[in-house]
C-alpha cells in the first residue's frame, strides 16, 4: 500500500487544516447555536475527514468522524427542509471533546505514524446519544413531508466534488489500462476499488443518483475481481471503460449544466450486471435471476424477499401466545436503499415505527449491530401486532429510503412438547418456497463481500502501521515533507518582482561598466555577487512554476487504446520523459496540439494491420511520444513507424487545388511541400486527408505551438514513418538574448533560435530570384535586411562587411543583417499591450539596464 | 437645506484635467488619469498605427504612447518643455499614454456646465467628444477618453 505513504503528508496537512477550521466553526456555534453556515461547514469538514481517514486506514479516527458526519448530515438535512435548528449547548462540549481526541489522534499519527489505541468509547456513546436525539425529535414531529427531502443543499461542495471526481476518474483510467495488461495485479485492483468506492460515495452525497448507480454497479464488479471470484477479461475492461466514459459525461453535464443529465446508461448497467452474473458462475442461478428480476425487481409486492429467522424457544412461546390473544405474528425483512447514507438511522426509524404498533420480539442482526451499522442493506425481524399485514407494510414504507419490505405471516409454531425435537424455524406460509430474489441476493452477497474486503486492507494497514510504529519509536521522528499549495497568481507576482530585480541589476551592471572598471574594485565584486544571486533566484522561481508534462500526457494511453479499437488497428503507445518539466502556462496549452498529432499518427500514419504484415513490418504499430530538455528548450516528439507522408501526392494535390503553381512546385523542396500541410487552407480539405493522410487541423497545431513561442518541425520518410518535433521554450517570462543594434535602435534576438554569427563580405552575396542569399558551409541561406523590414530610419551605409546573425526555425536557416552586436543579456519579456497593432515580427519588449526599451524580434515570423 | 444642494452638486459634478492641444482646451475625466509624466524617450514600434509614437517605460511597466494630435488628424507634435504624457488606465493591466502640448489645471464641472454636442458634427474627431463644458471665460471640450483609446481606424 505505498499510496498511503505517498499521500501521508498530504493527509497530515489537510487534516490539520480541516481540524483548525472545525475548531473555528465550533467557536462560532458556541456563540450562535443555530448558525446554519457553521452546520454546513462542519458537515463538509466531516465529510472530507471521513473520506481521508477511511482511505488512510485510521480506523478509530474514521469511526469518530463518521459519527460526526451522520449527526451533521441529519442537521443539514433539516436545515434544508427549512427547519430551524438550535443545538444544545451541552453538545458543543461533546463536540469540543471530539475535536480534542481527533487532534490527539493526529498528533499520534504525526509522531508515531499510528493513531494510537484510544477508542474514545465514551465520546462515541455521547455522539450516539446526540444522533438519536436528533433523529427522534425529527420523528416525533410526524411531519411526513420532511421525508421527501432526502437531499441537502450540496452546491457549495460542487467544486470539491468536481475536482475529486476528475482525479478519481483519471486514476481509474490509468489503473484500468494497467489491469488490462496485468489482470492479476493486486495493487491495481485495490486502487481501482478504492477510487470507485470514493466516487460512489461522493456522487451519493451530492445526490447524483444516476452516477451513483453506475459507480455502484462498477464497484460490485471490482469487488468480485478483488475477491478473486472473477477474472479480468477484455470484454470486462471494455464495459468498464464505457462506464468511465459515461461517468465523464455525467461529470461534464454537472460542470456545464449543473446537473448529471437524464441518461441512465441502461445498456452499460445491464452489461455490468450480466458480466457480474457470468463471473459469479452458476448458470442456473443466472437463469433464475433473469426471470426473477423481471418479475420481482419492479414490484415490492412479492413476499419472497423474506429471510427466515430461526426463533428461540421463548420467542416461539411469545408467538403462540400472540396468536392466542388474537394478534398476528409477521416475519419481516426490510431492504434499505443501497444509496442510503444513514442505514442505521433508517433502520432505527423502522424499529421505532413498528414499536408503536406492536412488539418486536426478535431481529436479525441484533439491534445493537443495526445501530452500529453492522448490516448490509437488509434486516429482518419478527413482529407481534394487532394490525393487519398491509398496514404494517405501509408503516415501514413510510420511512424514507426504504427500498422494499417483505412481510410473511408466521405459522403457529409447533407446540411446546414437540419443539425439543425440532429447534428449527417456523414455516413460512409461502408457496414459492425459499427462493429469495436471486438478483437481490446477488447484490447483497457482493455488498457483503465488498464490506468485508474494505475492512481487510484497513486491518492490514493498521497492522503495518503498528509495526512501523514500534520501529518508529526507536528511531527518530519521521521526516514530514511539508508542501504548500499556492495560487498561481501569487507566483506570477513573485516572478514579476524577480523580473524587476533583474532589470535593476542590469542597471547597476551598465553603470559599473560606464564608470570605468577600475574605479572601485569592491563595487564590482558586489555587483557580480548580486548578479549571481538574481540568476539563482530567477531559476528558483522558475522551478516553482514548473509542472511535469505527465499531467498532460497521462490521458494519452487511454486515448490510443480507444483509437486502436475504433480504427481496428493494433497499436501501442510508448512514452518517455513524462517527468520533463515545463512552465505552467505552457502545460495548459500543449495538450490539444499533442492530442491532434497523436490522433493523426494513429489514424493516418499507421497502416492497417494486414498492410503492415504485407510490408514486413511488425503487425502492431508503434507510436512514440518522447519529451526531453535540450538547452533552454523542451522538445516533444510525436513519432510513428507508419507509412510516412507521400510528398508527391501532397505536391500534386497542392497544385490541383491552386495552393501553389506548377512553377512554384518545381522550386520547392520536399520539406517545403510538407510545410504546406500546416497551411489553414489545406487542413479543411477532405481530399487531401484521404490521399496523403495528413492535414487534419495541423494549422491549428502550428498556431497554438507558435503562440507559446515554440515551433514544429516535420521529418518524414516514405514507408518508414513520420516524426513531428515540437520545440517549446522552458519559460515564457525571462530569456537569454543577443542584443543587436539597427541604426540607433536596439533589438533583442532570443539566443535559443540563434545558430551562429557570421561576418559576410558584400561580394559574397548572391542573388536568387531577386532575393539575396549567401553560401555558408554548403547551404544556401536567404538574407533578411532587418533595417528594411523594420523601417529603421537612420540606416548606416553598407560597409564592406555585413554582420549576419544566422537564426534557425526548425531546420530552416536565415541570416539577419544587423548593424552592430551589443552582447548577450538576460532579458525579461514584457507585453507591448493590446492597443498597438500587434506587429507579428515583434514578440514583446524588454527594459534594459539604463531604463531604455528594446523590442524582441520573433524569429519564427521573420524566417 | 444648503447642505443638501451642496451634496447634490458633488454627486453631479466631476473633476477634469484640462490639457491644451494647439489653442484648444480639452478635459479628461480625472478618474482615468493615473499619472502625468514629462516627455521622455519613446521607443518606436515598427509597423504600428501612425498615431502610436511607440512605447515608454514607466517604472518597469511598458506603456504604449499615442499622439492625440495625430489621432485627431492635426499637425505632428512639437515637443516643448511643456509637453506631457498623460498615463490613462481604463482597465487594469493596460495603461496607455497620450501626448498633450500642455497640462493646465484641474477643474470641477457639474452636469449643467456641460453641453452635449450634436452628433451630426462632420469633423473627424466628433466621435471622441462627449460635450463642451464652460469654465470661467473658456470652453473645455470634454473628451470621451474610452472612445479615443479604442482601436478604430477611421483616420488615415
Amino acid at each position: 500500500m505505498d499510496f498511503l505513504d505517498k499521500y501521508w503528508n498530504i493527509f497530515i496537512d489537510k487534516a490539520q487544516e480541516e481540524l483548525q477550521s472545525f475548531k473555528e466553526q465550533l467557536l462560532i456555534l458556541e456563540k450562535e447555536l443555530d448558525n446554519a453556515d457553521a452546520f454546513n461547514e462542519i458537515f463538509r469538514i466531516a465529510h472530507s475527514l471521513t473520506g481521508m481517514t477511511h482511505v488512510m486506514g485510521y480506523k478509530r479516527m474514521y469511526r469518530l468522524m463518521r459519527k460526526i458526519h451522520e449527526i451533521f448530515w441529519e442537521i443539514c438535512n433539516r436545515i434544508h427542509c427549512m427547519e430551524k435548528i438550535t443545538i444544545n449547548i451541552g453538545w458543543i462540549n461533546v463536540l469540543f471533546r471530539v475535536l480534542d481526541s481527533l487532534e490527539k489522534y493526529l498528533d499520534n499519527i504525526i509522531n508515531f505514524k499510528d493513531e494510537g489505541t484510544d477508542d474514545n468509547e465514551q465520546i462515541i456513546k455521547d455522539l450516539d446519544y446526540i444522533l438519536k436525539s436528533i433523529v427522534f425529535s425529527r420523528f416525533s414531529r410526524k411531519s411526513k413531508k420532511l421525508w421527501g427531502c432526502d437531499r441537502m443543499d450540496v452546491s457549495q461542495y460542487l467544486g470539491i466534488f468536481i475536482d475529486e471526481t476528475k482525479e478519481h476518474l483519471q486514476s481509474l483510467n490509468e489503473q484500468l489500462l494497467v489491469l488490462e495488461k496485468e489482470p492479476d495485479n493486486v495493487d491495481t485492483i485495490n486502487e481501482i476499488f478504492r477510487a470507485a468506492h470514493s466516487l460512489k460515495g461522493m456522487a451519493g452525497t451530492m445526490g447524483y443518483k444516476r452516477m451513483q448507480r453506475l459507480t455502484h454497479d462498477m464497484e460490485n464488479l471490482f469487488s468480485e475481481i478483488r475477491n478473486g471470484k472473477m477474472t479480468v477479461k477484455a470484454e470486462l475492461v471494455d464495459v468498464l471503460f464505457r462506464g468511465l466514459d459515461a461517468l465523464e459525461k455525467y461529470l461534464d453535464n454537472i460542470i456545464n449544466l449543473g446537473d448529471e443529465g437524464t441518461d441512465d446508461n441502461e445498456p452499460i448497467i445491464k452489461d455490468l450486471n450480466r458480466l457480474l452474473k457470468e463471473g459469479m458462475g452458476t448458470a442456473k442461478e443466472d437463469e433464475k435471476a433473469t426471470i426473477q428480476s423481471e418479475t420481482s425487481a419492479s414490484q415490492i409486492e412479492g413476499t419472497n424477499g423474506y429471510k427466515e429467522l430461526p426463533l428461540a424457544e421463548h420467542e416461539k412461546k411469545a408467538v403462540i401466545k400472540a396468536y392466542e390473544n388474537g394478534m398476528n405474528a409477521f416475519g419481516i425483512t426490510v431492504y434499505v436503499q443501497e444509496n442510503c447514507l444513514l442505514k442505521a438511522a433508517r433502520a432505527f426509524l423502522v424499529f421505532k415505527a413498528l414499536d408503536e404498533i406492536g412488539d418486536i420480539i426478535r431481529s436479525q442482526p441484533e439491534v445493537q449491530d443495526i445501530e452500529d451499522e453492522k448490516f448490509a442493506y437488509d434486516f429482518s425481524m419478527v413482529l407481534l401486532t394487532k394490525e393487519e399485514l398491509e398496514h404494517v407494510k405501509t408503516v415501514i414504507l413510510n420511512v424514507s429510503e426504504i427500498k422494499a419490505a417483505y412481510l410473511v405471516k408466521l405459522d403457529m409454531p409447533e407446540s411446546e412438547h414437540k419443539t425439543e425435537e425440532k429447534v428449527q424455524t417456523p414455516q413460512v406460509q409461502n408457496t414459492t418456497e425459499t427462493t429469495t430474489t436471486t438478483q437481490t441476493s446477488n447484490n447483497l452477497t457482493s455488498q457483503q463481500s465488498a464490506a468485508a474486503v474494505q475492512a481487510a486492507p484497513a486491518k492490514q494497514a493498521v497492522g503495518k502501521r503498528a509495526s512501523t510504529a514500534t520501529n518508529g519509536k526507536q528511531q527518530s521522528k519521521p521526516v514530514v515533507n511539508r508542501s504548500v499549495r499556492v495560487d498561481i497568481e501569487k507566483l506570477d507576482d513573485l516572478m514579476n518582482i524577480v523580473s524587476e530585480l533583474i532589470i535593476a541589476k542590469n542597471g547597476l551592471v551598465s553603470m559599473a561598466n560606464s564608470e570605468g572598471a577600475t574605479a572601485n574594485q569592491g563595487f564590482n565584486e558586489q555587483i557580480e555577487y548580486l548578479e549571481r544571486i538574481t540568476t539563482d533566484m530567477h531559476q528558483s522561481v522558475m522551478k516553482v512554476r514548473m509542472v511535469p508534462i505527465e499531467s498532460v500526457v497521462n490521458r494519452f494511453p487511454r486515448m490510443i487504446r480507444d483509437l486502436s479499437k475504433k480504427l481496428n488497428k493494433k497499436m501501442e503507445l510508448y512514452m518517455t520523459g513524462e517527468d520533463t518539466e515545463l512552465d505552467r502556462t505552457v502545460i495548459d496549452e500543449i495538450g490539444d496540439p499533442l492530442m491532434h498529432l497523436l490522433r493523426n499518427a494513429a489514424d493516418h500514419g499507421l497502416e492497417s494491420n494486414e498492410e503492415r504484415v504485407r510490408l514486413g513490418k511488425p503487425e502492431v504499430g508503434s507510436i512514440f511520444l518522447d519529451a526531453y530538455q535540450e538547452g533552454n528548450n523542451v522538445v516533444i516528439e510525436v513519432r510513428d513507424d507508419g507509412c510516412g507522408i507521400n510528398v508527391e501526392k501532397v505536391r500534386n494535390k497542392a497544385i490541383e487545388r491552386g495552393t501553389i503553381t506548377e512553377e512554384q512546385a518545381e522550386g520547392m523542396t520536399d520539406k517545403e511541400i510538407v510545410e504546406l500541410l500546416f497551411r489553414p487552407s489545406f487542413s479543411t480539405s477532405e481530399v487531401i486527408t484521404d490521399v496523403s493522410g495528413r492535414g487534419v487541423g495541423l494549422d491549428v497545431v502550428k498556431t497554438s505551438i507558435e503562440n507559446l513561442g515554440g515551433n514544429i518541425e516535420t521529418r518524414t520518410a516514405l514507408g518508414e514513418g513520420s516524426n513531428f518535433i515540437i520545440r517549446l521554450p522552458l519559460t515564457l517570462a525571462i530569456i537569454q538574448a543577443l542584443m543587436v543594434e539597427l541604426g540607433s535602435e536596439k533589438y533583442a534576438i532570443p539566443l535559443g533560435s540563434i545558430e551562429t554569427i557570421e561576418s559576410v563580405e558584400l561580394k559574397d552575396i548572391k542573388h536568387v530570384q531577386t532575393k539575396e542569399v549567401i553560401h555558408l558551409r554548403g547551404s544556401v541561406i536567404p538574407l533578411i535586411r532587418l533595417s528594411t523590414i523594420l523601417d529603421v530610419e537612420d540606416v548606416k551605409e553598407d560597409a564592406q562587411e555585413l554582420t549576419v546573425v544566422i537564426v534557425k526555425k526548425g531546420d530552416k536557416l536565415a541570416g539577419l543583417v544587423v548593424d552592430n552586436l551589443i552582447g548577450q543579456l538576460e532579458i525579461v519579456i514584457k507585453s507591448i499591450g493590446k492597443y498597438i497593432n500587434n506587429v507579428k515580427m515583434i514578440s514583446g519588449a524588454t527594459i534594459l539596464g539604463d531604463g531604455e526599451i528594446a523590442l524582441i524580434l520573433d524569429v519564427n515570423t521573420l524566417v | 437645506m444648503e447642505e443638501n444642494t451642496k451634496n447634490q452638486q458633488v454627486i453631479n459634478s466631476r473633476q477634469y484635467i484640462v490639457v491644451k492641444i494647439g489653442n484648444e482646451q480639452f478635459g479628461i475625466d480625472i478618474q482615468y488619469v493615473e499619472n502625468i509624466v514629462r516627455m521622455q524617450r519613446i521607443t518606436r514600434v515598427p509597423k504600428a498605427q501612425n498615431y502610436f509614437k511607440g512605447i515608454i517605460n514607466i517604472r518597469g511597466e511598458i506603456i504604449p504612447v499615442m499622439s492625440l494630435r495625430l489621432k485627431f488628424g492635426l499637425r505632428a507634435d512639437e515637443i516643448t518643455n511643456a509637453t506631457r504624457i498623460l498615463i490613462i488606465k481604463l482597465e487594469a493591466q493596460s495603461a496607455i499614454g497620450i501626448i498633450v502640448d500642455e497640462v493646465k489645471e484641474v477643474v470641477t464641472l457639474t452636469e449643467e456646465d456641460i453641453d452635449k454636442v450634436s452628433n451630426n458634427d462632420s469633423e473627424v474627431r466628433a466621435q471622441y467628444l462627449s460635450g463642451v463644458g464652460k469654465h470661467g471665460d473658456g470652453l473645455i471640450t470634454v473628451l470621451n477618453i474610452a472612445e479615443v483609446i479604442m482601436e478604430r481606424d477611421t483616420i488615415q
